[in-house]
């Protein structure tokens, strides 16, 4: 039974003739004795013919090549013309994008900077305000003064 | 200039040295894509068509998808076949490739395949008993774990030897070794398990 068990992991790659030659011949001799492990082997054999079975009755269409040759085809033209095409696409794309930045960049600063101070009215001769802060009510007093 | 290119390209007249083509190895054949020869590359699609669309019915489940993954498989062939060095068998590298397709299918399609999705091959006057068999087959791979369909078949469709099937899937030859075994024992119970639950 043991024996039986240890054949047993190799059966698959006997059957593939991927076994080493010593582990075969040690195979070989106890199918010779056995005839539960025969009947594994035959059953395992059989999966082979089962699967090759279906795919046996498979057909093509007719019109495979033809498919395949097509979207190779295609995918020259479009590779050669990938090849050949000028940089104007990329180039648009950029300045495209630098433009989209440059509105952000004007638009961003012309929300978050704050407004200028009213500029005091320049100085003008013999007009100029008394202080800093006069306003043009004080000015006209001033005068009738 | 699309005009003048579309024929040269994707021309579907024979070749005039077909015979050269047809005698010629793989190695010759990748070696005539990389230098443009779209003779070759038709020559290598007429070979394993019918390898890859077998390999991509079994894992998908479905002859139209099927079809569809290994035409994406021929195309993304064509597409690296410049970078195609040799390393491994051209064979090898189609099934790395067709599977991949495949695994991305299944993975977009998430959902195992049911017996509903299962659908027969286009095939002419099967007997019944025939068309029972393949459907069981084809629900018993379906049930399968992913990881073990996957070595059985590039060994069974793909006739792929060990060490090939550990270059296309990145793994140690102990793993594809202990993979096949138990893939193999996976079919054969959830075959018996089928069987029963018809009866």
């Amino acid at each position: 039974m043991l024996a039986c068990r240890l054949i047993q992991r190799d059966l698959s790659s006997y059957l593939d003739g991927e076994l080493p030659a010593a582990r075969a011949a040690r195979l070989e001799a106890h199918l010779r004795t056995c005839q539960r492990c025969r009947e594994e082997i035959a059953a395992l054999e059989g999966i082979n013919d089962q699967i090759r079975a279906v795919s046996h009755d498979l057909q093509v269409s007719q019109d495979f090549d033809q498919r395949v040759l097509r979207a190779v085809g295609y995918y020259q033209v479009t590779r050669a013309q990938r090849q050949r095409k000028p940089l104007t696409k990329p180039l648009v794309v950029v300045a495209l994008i630098l433009l989209a930045l440059l509105g952000m960049i004007r638009h961003f600063f012309s929300r978050t900077l704050p407004l200028p101070a009213r500029a005091p009215v320049p100085a003008v001769s013999g007009l100029a305000p008394a202080a800093s802060g006069a306003t043009m009510p004080d000015r006209d007093r001033e005068r009738r003064r | 200039m699309e005009e003048a290119l579309r024929p040269r390209l994707v021309s579907a007249e024979r070749p005039v040295d077909g015979q050269a083509l047809a005698a010629a190895s793989d190695v010759e054949l990748t070696a005539a894509c990389q230098n443009g020869s779209q003779a070759a590359f038709r020559e290598l699609l007429s070979r394993y068509r019918k390898p890859a669309l077998a390999l991509a019915y079994h894992m998908l489940g479905d002859a139209e998808d099927a079809e569809d993954a290994a035409q994406e498989a021929f195309v993304r062939v064509f597409q690296a076949i410049p970078r195609f060095r040799g390393q491994a068998a051209f064979s090898t590298w189609l099934y790395r490739i067709v599977t991949n397709t495949c695994l991305g299918r299944l993975r977009r399609r998430r959902e195992k395949i049911s017996l509903e999705r299962v659908s027969e091959p286009r095939s002419a006057d099967s007997p019944s008993h025939q068309v029972t068999n393949a459907l069981m087959t084809r629900q018993v791979l379906s049930m399968m774990p992913p990881k073990l369909r996957t070595v059985l078949l590039l060994r069974v469709e793909g006739r792929l030897s060990y060490r090939e099937i550990a270059d296309a899937l990145g793994l140690p030859m102990g793993t594809v070794r202990s993979r096949l075994s138990k893939a193999r024992t996976a079919f054969r119970k959830l075959w018996l398990d089928l069987s029963e639950s018809g009866d």
